[in-house]
């Protein structure tokens, strides 16, 4: 089927994307539900780095985090008429995330014996990105370093307590909306994210009194600002 | 207030999820307690490191993705992702339809359809555009019958163009001025149990030029991805 560029059913590609771009997430999944696979696109680029934030400090292997990344979107995709707009889509997506990261430390669990012969390098041994672009590589290792030294932490969380700290803390969800992903009650659900703040905080406590790490923090919050504000 | 209580209403606090007499309640412990203070800006500070330590995904991540979801279409829709990728049970799938009992009687009927069938006991006449004498069109049909794998006149997938062909006694089909033949020197025997191994090597043949075309189409995407890569990058690939 030839379309002309006026006719086209999408407009230009870039005025599909800043016509999809400007859309709610509800909105772009009835339009996945549809069968338009640009709205697909565009909800996996808004999502896909939260998701991967998510699942990697659940299961601390970058490898294993991009897979599980990738394999929560194509459920997205290929479940998406099940998705009904009672709940937020966002609370949908981070309870397959969660229901896939729990079934696979669940399977980790029970075969603790089979080791990999390659293992997942460490966050700091990740080679860095050429696409990344990051003008000095030397503030990019010290954000590896400390990114390192906070997944430890957060990973050494039991994972009861890390489930609803993280939701909260790095996914900004509502306590109601926790409570639907988890399916804990809310007096619970309030009660684990207390607990693993006070936790994560005893793990991080020397890093809290560092002045130069408090620097450096404001430096990186200074760039991803920056970053937000011109994503070129 | 003590500490224990003030610490658990901070964390609501933070959350605005402690109602306003608790809040007041709070306020009050806080401006008293230096110790709880500290602790309001350790949690405030942690949940800034969390935040800006997000690990972000590589940008191949997208490409990535969109082959993963292509092949989690086909398998969704019972097609093999890759056919090179199969497992020893879905390769099983490729020899199962010869081995039913369903398969075998079509087979065993379409034997005995071209046992039965008339030969023909000429070669076909065939002009030198191709077209056949319109006496010999009946033959051409017969024969044709047989032959649907390389076309004759009657068949929509005949070669377009100036063709010489003829049919002997046999029924095999000699192709003069096609430009590939793709190695099949005839079509049919006439003895039905080789024909179905005609058939049988043709399909096979078949899923593996299959097989590499999908590995091509393949590298292909993988090759694109790397130059879309390039380009936005403003990379040398020195390769």
């Amino acid at each position: 089927m030839n379309f002309s560029r006026e006719e086209h059913p999408y407009g230009t590609p870039a005025a599909a994307r800043a016509d999809l771009a400007g859309l709610r997430d509800e909105d772009l999944i009835v339009r996945v539900q549809e069968g338009e696979r640009k709205a697909f696109d565009e909800l996996a680029a808004r999502y896909k780095n939260r998701l991967f934030s998510f699942i990697l400090r659940m299961v601390k292997d970058p490898v294993l985090a991009e897979e599980l990344t990738q394999e929560t979107l194509i459920r997205v995709y290929i479940h998406a008429a099940k998705y009904r707009e009672i709940a937020r889509f966002s609370t949908w997506v981070f309870t397959i995330a969660t229901n896939l990261v729990r079934n696979k430390m669940r399977q980790r669990s029970r075969r603790p014996l089979l080791l990999s012969l390659n293992p997942a390098p460490a966050d700091d041994e990740m080679p860095l990105d050429p696409a990344d672009p990051v003008a000095d590589p030397s503030e990019e290792i010290q954000r590896r370093e400390l990114a390192s030294v906070i997944n430890e932490a957060t990973a050494s969380i039991p994972e009861k307590y890390r489930i609803p700290f993280l939701l909260r803390e790095v996914e900004q969800l509502s306590y109601e909306e926790i409570q639907q992903v988890t399916g804990l009650k809310l007096g619970t659900v309030r009660s684990r994210i207390n607990r693993a703040r006070n936790r994560f905080r005893q793990l991080v406590k020397p890093l809290l009194r560092d002045e130069t790490l408090l620097e450096e923090l404001e430096m990186i919050e200074a760039r991803v600002a920056a970053e937000k504000d011109d994503p070129s | 207030m003590r500490c224990n209580k003030a610490r658990h209403f901070l964390s609501q606090a933070m959350d605005e999820q402690l109602p306003p007499a608790e809040t007041r309640e709070l306020d009050a412990h806080l401006d008293d307690c230096a110790a709880c203070r500290e602790y309001c800006s350790d949690l405030a500070t942690g949940r800034r490191l969390l935040k800006s330590t997000a690990p972000a995904l590589p940008d191949s991540f997208e490409w990535r993705l969109q082959i993963k979801l292509n092949q989690a279409l086909r398998q969704s829709a019972g097609e093999t992702a890759y056919p090179w990728q199969e497992t020893e049970s879905t390769g099983r799938r490729w020899v199962g339809p010869f081995t039913t009992s369903a398969s075998l009687g079509l087979a065993a009927v379409l034997a005995l359809a071209m046992f039965l069938a008339p030969y023909s006991q000429t070669p076909l006449p065939v002009s030198a555009s191709g077209n056949l004498a319109a006496g010999d069109q009946v033959a051409a049909n017969q024969v044709s019958d047989r032959l649907p794998l390389l076309g004759t006149q009657a068949s929509p997938f005949s070669f377009s163009g100036p063709v010489q062909r003829s049919v002997s006694r046999e029924g095999a089909l000699r192709i003069g001025s096609q430009p590939r033949n793709f190695g099949l020197e005839r079509a049919w025997s006439g003895n039905p149990l080789e024909d179905l191994m005609t058939i049988q090597n043709l399909r096979l043949r078949n899923q593996r030029l299959n097989n590499q075309l999908y590995q091509y189409q393949h590298q292909i995407r993988l090759l694109r991805a790397r130059l879309d890569r390039a380009d936005s990058n403003g990379l040398d690939l020195g390769e």
